[in-house]
């Protein structure tokens, strides 16, 4: 009995000890690992859609909350003083899960800026070539909203990968929809 | 003293954790793309061991030897977490290249089997040279199995070009069959050096072939030094 006890005991204050640590370690860290993450997987895709910004559009980032409760991080690209771009990453269903757009949009005209994909999983040589400039470079200069040809709009759809192709489409849908929520809220924040 | 020095350096040779011992193989065949990862991956196994090796050697006569295994697994599964989330904060890009290798440090063969083996049954101090020594063995092996498929796969080496112009990289050396040759050669080289030495100090051949484990005396070496 008494050995029970004593291995009840000692498991559960080594397994508490470990958790009170770790969630403090956790708190601590969050921050700072948001940035990095923000830095090295999404920074090349926001810098590669707004080359001539002035501005660090990661370091100025905002949250917004939307209708349905969910929050975004918005990327500004400020030139010449004045907001003239914003990005949000949004995410579509790929072949192998998840499948991370980041979209730029052009605040004066209401088009695309460009897109850059920051996460996926898809199949190596296949669906992976929509992150090549020979699909990306469709979506620049597109007014909203944007859809594959076959469904009445300008992108082609790689062929051999339409389940990637659909899922960056609708990834962009998505932001567009958050795009054209906020955008009031966005003229004000950064004038 | 002596101790301590003798437990920190047989680490390092004696009992090279990926050559000698061949425990923690996984990590090894798999992140040695390049001599940065395996640094990387190195160091943090390195951390893992030591704190690991001490914290078990610490609280070593309170834990019941029934739930040993839970314990020492809760301690590396919680130092293996902390590594990871510091490899998040401040080394990003390290995280990105050993993805999920680094959450399976936890079930690395070394990490359990110095626990068990050593630390529930040194001192801390013994422990911690225990855990400092094959943590830098199981470092330096990565590193030197990183560069050699680096140099030869992408002809750097930590990132610079090491290699003459017109080199024409293996890329078969960076891919997973490169770390399987690699391993094998490295093995083969270390084994025909040490019956090389044995035979110079006369020992006979012949016993190291009647024996269960084949050509390999990694087990005799140890004895036959004491």
């Amino acid at each position: 009995m008494k050995s029970i006890l004593q291995m009840i005991v000692v498991l559960s204050v080594l397994c508490g000890m470990a958790g009170f640590c770790l969630s403090y370690l956790k708190m601590t860290t969050a921050p700072l690992i948001e940035s990095q993450a923000l830095t090295f997987v999404q920074g090349p895709a926001i810098l590669e859609v707004f080359k001539n910004a002035e501005n660090s559009p990661i370091e100025d980032r905002r949250s917004f909350t939307l209708a349905d409760g969910r929050r975004v991080n918005v990327f500004p690209c400020m030139e010449g003083g004045r907001l003239t771009g914003v990005a949000v990453e949004q995410f579509g269903s790929g072949y192998g899960g998840d499948l991370g757009v980041v979209v730029g949009f052009r605040i004066a005209e209401d088009t695309l800026a460009g897109i850059g994909i920051t996460t996926m999983k898809e199949t190596a040589g296949v669906g992976t070539r929509v992150k090549e400039p020979s699909f990306l470079k469709q979506f620049p200069g597109k007014a909203l909203p944007v859809k594959l040809r076959n469904q009445g709009g300008e992108i082609d759809a790689i062929s051999g990968a339409t389940v990637s192709s659909n899922g960056v489409i609708g990834a962009v849908a998505k932001a567009v929809d958050v795009y054209q929520e906020l955008k009031p809220l966005l003229l004000e924040t950064w004038k | 003293m002596n101790q301590f020095i003798q437990e920190l350096t047989k680490g390092l040779w004696k009992e090279l954790p990926p050559f000698r011992l061949l425990l923690g193989l996984c990590p090894v065949l798999a992140v040695t793309k390049s001599a940065s990862n395996g640094i990387g991956m190195g160091m943090a196994v390195l951390f893992v061991l030591t704190l690991s090796n001490m914290l078990i050697s610490l609280v070593r006569n309170i834990i019941p030897s029934k739930v040993r295994i839970a314990c020492f697994i809760t301690i590396s599964a919680t130092l293996v977490v902390a590594v990871e989330l510091l490899m998040q904060a401040y080394a990003y890009p390290l995280y990105l290249q050993l993805g999920i290798f680094v959450p399976l440090i936890v079930v690395n063969c070394i990490i359990l089997g110095r626990a068990e083996a050593f630390a529930a049954k040194n001192p801390v101090h013994l422990a911690i040279a225990d855990g400092l020594g094959m943590g830098l063995g199981f470092t330096m092996s990565l590193t030197f199995l990183g560069s050699i498929r680096e140099i030869l796969g992408a002809g750097t080496w930590f990132g610079y070009p090491v290699m003459w112009d017109g080199f024409q990289p293996f890329t078969i050396m960076v891919e997973a069959p490169g770390a399987f040759l690699c391993l094998g050669l490295t093995l083969a080289a270390m084994n025909y050096g040490t019956r090389r030495q044995l035979m110079k100090r006369n020992r006979e051949g012949s016993e190291a072939s009647a024996s269960p484990c084949g050509g390999c005396r990694a087990c005799s070496i140890g004895k036959s030094q004491d």
